[in-house]
């Protein structure tokens, strides 16, 4: 597994693959703290915009790019609702432990 | 007319049955009676032309079962056989109709009575009428579902019910026996029809029969099947326990069925086959041996019984035995004849036993009894008359039927048949006996009774005592007009071959026996009727002096030989505990809780697993998603 | 060559960094923070990767909109740092496990990636032939990296972008539904109201008798 000092496509996926790895460990290691969480998943986009923009890099491809153009915009619609929905959910607790919004228990 | 006779009962019986609440109970009463009396006369000019005439009236109802060689049809059928059981079973029936109307007068359940009483009867008809062992079967089993009907009548007393219960389990264990006779005979005949029967008879004889691996020849198989189904039919010894128990039900009852009909459908089903049985020396062996032991059996508990019904019960299924050594010593048709005469004096005793526990207000212990003959005279009559017939005195039926059955079995020469006559001569003395004792006790010496009860004692009402006049007429004369009609003749001419004669004569040999043993039942009954009248009128207190002396003998004669204790632990409680242990673990853990217990603990235990996976907690729904998707990435990574 | 490599190591171990503070912060306005960073450092590799308008809307949209809007929302919540909670994941062997599986997976795709010629060539700085013939990259002498996006936007993923437009209406008033509270009961003027009164509405005229009072 030479990688090499001169910087190639693994190097990018190494860095993308390990964002995202980075931001399913903040999933589950975070257990209590809903922003948190919601910090991991922008990672996990992140993570993945990152990999798409270097494949159109290394395919000469243009659709990457569109693509993360329409990640871009569907995360930060999420993000907004995550957010009114936290906002709520504060309202009505007054913590973010997510660990309160159990009723739905079964 | 053959039809009217047999379906008039089943008119009245549906229409009593199915109206019960709407109908006063006069109407039912009336109507029902009416029916069985037109029924009784016609069957007499049935009797008249069938016996005189010499034909064979057969009339078809209708096709019923044809399975390739298999058919069953419905046909009534009247030869000279038939015919006997025809007048006998319908005038006794009628008789019992018309006392049921006086005696069940405070009964708030008379339609329903009625009802079961024609049901009965037109059960009893198809029985005696029918062409084919099928709807012989379904007269048998009609008469056992009627006589349980009947005898659980008064269902609200516990003892009844359990009587009922008794009766019908009993009969059932004979009729297995039948059912499987039914399945050898078409076997071996390859047809259950009786002329089919009767006429392939040479071809069969030898035929041999595989039973359980071992070599029988088919007509001894048919014919022990088929007496083991009339032993149950007929309470003979094993099979008898539920007669005694059988008195629980109304005494109308007791003088229809278990007196003249019922009970005499074995005798009638081995009469039938006697053709059979001619060709059959070990069938003929058993049934004489058990008819003979049976008749001596049940005499000797009858000398120490109490209650007056019982005493008669008993009677009944020692004079049953009578029959069937008759049978079994191959003098069918005086085993006949005796069941005739015996079906008019045994519901004579039974319809004057009736009328005297309706006197008595419903008291039946003889003990409790006493002194009343100058109250109730005519039923003291009535007694008398009977219980002449009974015990074999001249003039009365007895005499002439007894003594025939007695002379036949010295006649036959076997030493089987000279066992019968001796069983038969010691059962005459203690019928004589026991009939006696219950005379004296019941209605002589000192009144035990309460002076309320003794000022109400009083004869019974016209519809009791007119069908004691008729039977009383019959017990008296029956015997002198069979005899003259030719009933025990060594010719056809009145049985007309629906009765073998047997193959020894036995018959022609009656009339050559030394005259002593001829007069040997007559003297007996004469000694037995002196012995009871210095028992219990000159010495009072011999009987008990005796019980107290011989109480070991007198405890086992009064416990019924201790049959019903016998059985019960033997039969009774092993089912119990079997049936109790089988519903327990077999129905109630296995089945029941494999399949609708067990899926709905599965279900429960389904849903409370899932109830664990299902946690509220949104972090546990991430977690899962995420082990969901690496989960699928690793198999992609590994699969490719 | 060189350069370029020393940028995108520098780039991306702080990217990597700040994604790991990110996770591992008590604060949340500390971890809005290092998601700030991270969201310019992985600016920076799409720089070096050629997509410059991606880069500059990274900017633009997730720092400028996104991650100001985490900041007013962290900031509005006033949460009380101490009773963030950090109790022991009862579950911690299994999300071990789960990560080591991923990265296990993640290692082995990769080293089968190594082995497959997909890409022209794995020198960054060197393009490869396009693949497809309509999208492929124009070199940056005809055209800028923005102007070819747009020729294919308008184009050929029109739907795409129409639809994604229309997420972020459903975002925005969805947004707005369900933070809305009730109703303050406040005074406000009903023009149509005012306008639309008639006489009849208006004026009662009632005889009121001598000493008696009116009830309204």
């Amino acid at each position: 597994m030479n990688i090499g000092f001169y910087v190639g496509v693994h190097h990018f996926l190494i860095v993308s693959a390990l964002l995202f790895l980075f931001g399913i460990a903040g999933i589950l290691a975070n257990r209590r703290n809903v922003i948190a969480l919601l910090f991991s998943i922008e990672l996990m986009l992140l993570a993945v915009n990152l990999n798409f923009v270097v494949f159109s890099n290394f395919l000469n491809d243009l659709t990457g790019q569109i693509f993360v153009l329409f990640v871009l915009t569907v995360a930060a619609a999420e993000v907004s609702i995550a957010l009114a929905i936290i906002v709520i959910f504060f309202r009505k607790t007054n913590s973010i432990d997510v660990g309160e919004a159990s009723k739905l228990k079964g | 007319m053959l039809h009217a006779i047999v379906f008039l009962p089943l008119v009245g019986a549906i229409f009593s049955g199915l109206f019960c609440r709407k109908i006063p109970a006069i109407v039912s009463e009336v109507v029902n009676t009416c029916l069985l009396l037109t029924s009784a006369i016609l069957a007499y000019f049935v009797f008249y032309k069938v016996v005189f005439g010499d034909v064979v009236i057969t009339e078809i109802i209708f096709d019923w079962i044809k399975v390739e060689n298999f058919q069953a049809r419905w046909i009534i059928v009247a030869d000279s056989l038939s015919a006997v059981m025809l007048v006998v079973v319908t005038t006794v029936s009628s008789m019992v109709h018309l006392y049921a109307i006086g005696y069940m007068h405070h009964d708030p359940h008379k339609q329903r009575f009625m009802s079961y009483l024609s049901a009965f009867t037109f059960f009893m008809l198809m029985l005696v009428t029918s062409d084919n062992l099928l709807q012989l079967f379904f007269g048998w089993e009609g008469v056992g579902l009627c006589s349980y009907l009947l005898i659980g009548f008064w269902y609200q007393k516990e003892s009844a019910c359990k009587a009922a219960i008794k009766a019908f389990v009993v009969n059932r264990v004979g009729d297995l026996a039948f059912a499987l006779g039914i399945y050898a005979t078409y076997v071996t005949f390859n047809s259950i029809e009786f002329a089919d029967i009767f006429n392939s008879l040479a071809h069969h004889k030898d035929d041999v029969m595989r039973v359980f691996g071992v070599e029988y020849k088919s007509v001894d198989v048919i014919c022990i099947l088929l007496f083991l189904g009339a032993m149950g039919k007929s309470a003979q010894f094993g099979l008898h326990v539920w007669l005694p128990d059988a008195m629980e039900g109304p005494t109308p009852v007791s003088a229809l069925i278990h007196a003249a009909t019922m009970v005499t459908a074995g005798v009638f089903l081995v009469a039938r086959f006697s053709m059979l049985f001619e060709y059959s020396e070990i069938a003929r062996l058993m049934v004489t041996y058990v008819g003979a032991f049976t008749c001596l059996f049940a005499a000797t508990i009858a000398i120490t019984q109490n209650d007056i019904k019982r005493i008669i019960a008993y009677s009944t299924c020692s004079q049953l035995g009578y029959m069937f050594f008759a049978c079994g010593v191959s003098a069918y048709s005086a085993g006949v004849f005796h069941l005739m005469t015996h079906a008019t004096f045994k519901a004579l005793l039974f319809l004057s036993a009736g009328a005297v526990i309706h006197a008595m207000q419903d008291e039946q212990d003889i003990r409790k009894m006493g002194g009343i003959w100058k109250k109730i005279p005519f039923t003291y009559t009535m007694f008398w008359v009977g219980s002449l017939a009974l015990a074999g005195i001249f003039p009365f039926a007895g005499y002439f039927s007894k003594d025939a059955i007695l002379e036949a079995a010295y006649a036959s020469g076997t030493e089987s048949g000279r066992f019968a006559f001796w069983m038969g001569t010691a059962a005459a003395f203690l019928t004589a006996f026991y009939s006696w004792r219950l005379i004296f006790v019941a209605f002589h010496g000192k009144q035990k009774m309460s002076k309320h009860v003794f000022e109400h004692v009083h004869d019974a009402p016209w519809t009791m005592s007119l069908p004691l006049l008729v039977l009383a007429m019959g017990a008296a004369f029956s015997g002198f007009i069979g005899e003259k009609m030719g009933m025990i003749e060594n010719n056809q001419l009145f049985w007309h071959y629906s009765v073998s004669l047997g193959n020894n004569q036995v018959l022609e040999h009656m009339h050559h026996i030394p005259g002593y043993i001829s007069k040997i039942p007559l003297l007996v009954g004469l000694s037995g009727i002196i012995l009871a009248f210095l028992f219990y009128r000159v010495v009072p207190q011999a009987p008990v002096v005796m019980s107290r002396i011989f109480r070991p003998i007198h405890n086992f004669l009064y416990n019924k030989w201790y049959i019903d204790e016998l059985y019960e632990v033997i039969f009774v409680r092993p089912l119990l505990y079997l049936s109790s242990w089988l519903w327990r673990i077999i129905d109630g853990c296995m089945i029941d809780g494999l399949l609708p217990m067990g899926s709905a603990r599965l279900s429960v235990f389904c849903g409370r697993v899932i109830n664990f996976i299902q946690t509220g907690y949104i972090y546990h729904y991430a977690l899962m998603m995420i082990i969901g998707l690496v989960g699928i990435l690793t198999y992609f990574v590994i699969y490719n | 060559m060189e350069i370029y490599s020393l940028i995108f190591y520098a780039f991306s171990f702080f990217l990597l960094f700040s994604g790991l503070m990110v996770i591992s912060s008590r604060n949340p306005v500390h971890s809005v923070l290092w998601l700030i960073l991270a969201f310019f450092c992985a600016s920076g590799l799409f720089l070096l990767l050629g997509a410059e308008f991606l880069a500059m809307v990274l900017v633009v949209v997730y720092v400028g909109a996104l991650a100001v809007m985490f900041l007013f929302v962290v900031m509005m919540l006033n949460i009380n740092v101490e009773t963030v909670k950090r109790s022991l994941n009862k579950l911690w062997p299994l999300c071990f496990l789960v990560i080591l599986v991923f990265a296990a997976d993640l290692y082995l795709i990769y080293n089968k990636s190594l082995t497959t010629h997909h890409f022209y060539n794995a020198n960054a700085t060197v393009k490869a032939p396009f693949v497809d013939e309509v999208h492929q990259i124009p070199s940056f002498d005809e055209v800028t990296n923005v102007h070819a996006l747009g020729r294919i936007i308008y184009t050929d993923y029109f739907y795409v972008f129409q639809l994604s437009g229309l997420i972020l209406l459903i975002a925005m008033v969805s947004a707005i539904v369900l933070t809305l509270r009730e109703k303050r009961f406040s005074k406000r003027q009903d023009i149509s109201k005012q306008v639309s009164r008639t006489r009849k509405k208006s004026i009662e005229i009632v005889k009121v008798g001598y000493g008696k009072g009116i009830e309204l």
